[in-house]
């Protein structure tokens, strides 16, 4: 297997996965990989829907699993890159049907002819979430600084770190005034509940709603300060020691000294 | 006459033997809160509702039957004070009586929490009927917080049921499962909608969906509308919810949504206006015809 | 095009429950007592749960002649393994009337297994061994046919028995319903994103149509879709797909159809419609 398959999770619905999901990937196409994104999201399809791409759907990942199709022929090319292609999840259909070994096998498929298979998980900790990890040999878990969502998470990375897949964790949907105020958990606060090696910290916009309803991946819109962001995630995740940028002053840059000492 | 070829499995149905028809009239009502897409506030429409309606005098049992994935506790601040949890329950290592927790802030309420180190198969939808029937038997409402998605856990929270609100943000995703989640349900459980998270400001600016474009798909009962303010996160994390505070635009919309779920005559749901657009109403008052 | 499909079961009766045919499955019930029967039927269906997702039935119940209750059982127990009633067989009086009742074809018991059904039976025994052999390489063990050409299949098959009826169905289709027909679809209602028309004939919607429609399902390039509100995700007439990228449009919307011309599918007005085909067409 080629390419690095990654499941990007979070147990809590609605924190960001699928929005992550297109964002990173649309990202890492930039960069100059290739990019399959597959949604294991059978019954509540989206990743289609946030990428605009829900009208050119002809083939899906049920029907791949079934024989009905080619991988290739299901496969979608979203024309705003040059090598960014999605899986979309079927609709009609429900989770139970396609196996874990199913699934894992149609991963390995598509990483036959990519550098980054992303997984766009389903809500959740039952058997749609279990395909997805089990397709998977990376985590990705998603989480905003929120009681419920971090406990969530915290179940969820139990969950994978049990099937010894190394996790890294991107805390979305952070709103430095709130942190400030102590209406809101700071990621230094979350990190130690997760103790989990941070990936990417995204800041809340009020642009990403309307971009997910357009279809238009915020990462396309160059006057975003999300694009940088994401940017910086990429970079990380190709083993770039990046430093996170600073919302809170000091306690950030005491994190980043340490990460440097850490190597 | 023909079937869907939907793919579906079939959602168990209310009840509807004869001898739990005759204690319809007794019976407390069983309404699950589900949305199919997560994250839209399902567990703190169930805790805001369940507060309101306690406020109004009813007795209240709230379920969380996310199994494994339990929040409704830490919403309502009760989380150091559960014992015993749903599975305990169901398996019957406790007793109900031992299972529910009094609410801290609110007379009548109670909650029956999830089971956080177990996983949703443990759950046996007969059980969770059985379970649901006996708790309607003692309180005049019984809310159900589903959990996400369409899999076996949703088919549990709704076992049991006799009706159904979906809640909605004004987002194509969240438009999309909710229309799946009804399509599951079918009539039988006349699912009623909440539309939460609403920006009135953005709505204004094309850069939101409005409730005409989101119920214009869905086509449902409009139950309420709720506006997104951060006031909510906050009373989240601190457990207290806001339906506790009748000032507050949120705490208000609830309580006039426990007020129409109760059959009382209240207006009918407005989207919350922004400021603007409530200064450009009472200048029309003051400053007579203005348009 | 892939071939049609044959699913194939390992009789542990003498006389066969259940048996793959081209087009679905065969279920023999009669001479048998009903609720036995459906408890076994059960079981088998429940060995092998998704295998038999989304195919359809051809029940033949002999001399007996069963009760609405009895067709409600059957149904139950077929659907809980995604499997639909087609088709009732038998001899007994009140059997036409209760298919048509229930909005089943029916089948007398003479003409139930055409000459290359009959074939196909014996082929069985062959096919069998090359399912079990493609099992044991992890190979997907059945071969499925795309929609388009089982119901090519289908159609040719009833070309002997009752014509095709239309499906007409009053209510609205919510994201993930899907109505599969031999023979045309009309909806009072309207079909949401994430619902799926698939119709060997035409489409009418009345209502709007925002879901994804397929008419012409069977490989007719004649099929149209017609719909009071025409905004679908996706359309498709025989083999041709098509989606609207354009713009959206501001003007009111009113009826429209869509028919396939030139390998495209193309977006009429019903005058231009009529303006196309003067002399009008009607089938029964």
């Amino acid at each position: 297997m080629n390419a690095r398959a990654i499941v990007v999770t979070s147990g809590k619905g609605g924190v960001g996965k699928t929005t992550t999901t297109a964002n990173l990937g649309a990202t890492l196409a930039k960069r100059g990989k290739r990019v399959v994104l597959i949604d294991a999201d059978i019954g509540l399809r989206n990743l289609d829907l946030v990428l605009g791409l829900e009208k050119r759907i002809v083939f899906d990942l049920v029907e791949v699993a079934e024989g009905r199709c080619q991988l290739r022929q299901a496969l979608i090319k979203d024309k705003r890159f040059d090598s960014l292609s999605i899986l979309p999840a079927a609709q009609t259909r429900e989770k139970d049907a396609i196996t874990p070994e199913q699934f894992g096998a149609i991963v390995n498929r598509a990483a036959e002819v990519a550098d980054y298979v992303l997984i766009d998980s389903p809500a959740g900790i039952e058997s749609g979430f279990r395909n997805a990890v089990a397709g998977a040999t990376e985590a990705i878990v998603v989480t905003t600084p929120e009681v419920s969502a971090i406990r969530d998470a915290d179940r969820v990375v139990g969950k994978i770190a049990a099937v010894g897949k190394p996790i890294r964790l991107i805390v979305n949907r952070l709103r430095p005034e709130m942190v400030r105020s102590g209406d809101m958990l700071s990621v230094e606060d979350v990190c130690d509940v997760l103790s989990v090696e941070l990936l990417g910290i995204v800041p809340d916009d009020e642009e990403v709603i309307d971009t997910t309803n357009r279809g238009e991946p915020i990462v396309l819109n160059e006057s975003n300060r999300l694009r940088a962001i994401y940017d910086k995630i990429a970079r990380r995740l190709e083993g770039e020691l990046v430093p996170f940028t600073s919302f809170d002053n000091q306690t950030l840059f005491g994190r980043l000294i340490d990460a440097l000492k850490a190597g | 006459m023909h079937q869907i070829q939907a793919h579906d499995t079939v959602i168990v149905s209310p009840s509807t033997s004869s001898e739990q028809a005759a204690n319809a009239a007794k019976a407390g009502r069983a309404i699950v809160v589900t949305s199919g897409k997560g994250g839209v506030g399902k567990t703190t429409t169930t805790a805001n509702l369940g507060t309101a309606l306690a406020r109004r005098g009813a007795r209240v049992a709230l379920i969380d039957a996310d199994i494994g994935l339990r929040n409704l506790d830490i919403l309502l601040g009760l989380e150091s004070r559960v014992q015993h949890h749903l599975l305990d329950v169901l398996e019957e290592r406790a007793s109900l009586d031992d299972a529910l927790v009094a609410d801290k802030h609110t007379e009548g309420l109670f909650l029956l929490a999830a089971a956080q180190a177990r996983e949703k198969d443990d759950v046996e939808t007969a059980k969770m009927q059985a379970l649901v029937a006996s708790l309607r038997e003692r309180f005049d409402y019984v809310l159900i917080d589903s959990p996400a998605g369409i899999e076996l856990g949703f088919r549990n929270a709704v076992a049991g049921a006799t009706e159904a609100i979906v809640v909605c943000t004004p987002e194509v995703a969240a438009v999309r499962d909710v229309d799946r989640v009804v399509g599951l349900l079918g009539n039988r459980f006349r699912p009623q909608l909440i539309i939460n998270r609403l920006r009135p400001q953005l709505v204004r600016k094309g850069k939101m969906l409005s409730v005409d474009d989101v119920n214009g798909i869905l086509r449902l009962p409009l139950l309420g509308v709720i506006a997104d303010e951060p006031e909510i996160i906050v009373t989240t994390n601190r457990g207290e919810p806001l339906a506790l505070r009748a000032q507050n635009a949120t705490g208000a919309a609830y309580h006039a949504i426990a007020a129409r779920i109760a059959g009382e005559d209240v207006a009918p749901p407005v989207p919350p206006e922004s400021k603007a657009s409530i200064l450009e109403r009472i200048g029309s008052i003051f400053g007579g015809h203005r348009r | 095009m892939a071939r049609g499909m044959l699913r194939i079961l390992r009789a542990k009766r003498s006389v066969t429950l259940l048996r793959g045919r081209l087009d679905g499955l065969e279920v023999t019930l009669s001479g048998r007592v009903l609720e036995e029967a459906f408890a076994e039927l059960e079981a088998r269906l429940a060995e092998q749960p998704t295998f038999y997702r989304g195919s359809s039935a051809v029940v033949s119940f002999g001399e007996t002649a069963p009760t609405a209750a009895d067709l409600a059982r059957l149904r139950n127990v077929l659907g809980g393994a995604g499997v639909t009633l087609r088709a009732l067989v038998g001899s007994a009086a009140e059997l036409q009337a209760l298919a048509a009742l229930e909005g089943l074809e029916f089948d007398p018991p003479a003409t139930s297994l055409s000459d290359s059904a009959r074939s196909l039976v014996a082929d069985f025994a062959g096919a069998r061994n090359d399912i079990a052999a493609r099992r044991k390489r992890g190979e997907s063990s059945v071969r499925r046919a795309k929609v388009e050409s089982e119901r090519a299949r289908a159609a040719e098959l009833r070309l002997v028995e009752a014509p095709q009826g239309t499906l007409y169905h009053a209510a609205t289709l919510r994201g993930g319903q899907t109505l599969h027909h031999s023979g045309n679809i009309v909806v009072v209602g309207d079909v949401n994103p994430g619902a799926e028309l698939v119709a060997t004939g035409d489409i009418l919607v009345f209502g709007r149509l925002a879901g994804i429609a397929h008419a012409g399902a069977g490989g007719d390039e004649n099929a149209r879709i017609f719909a009071v509100e025409l905004t679908p995700t996706q359309l498709r007439i025989a083999s041709f797909i098509g989606t609207d990228e354009g713009p959206k449009r501001a003007s009111a919307p009113s009826p429209e159809v869509a028919i396939a011309r030139d390998a495209k599918i193309v977006v009429l007005s019903l005058d231009e419609l009529s303006r196309l085909e003067p002399s009008g067409a009607s089938s029964a």
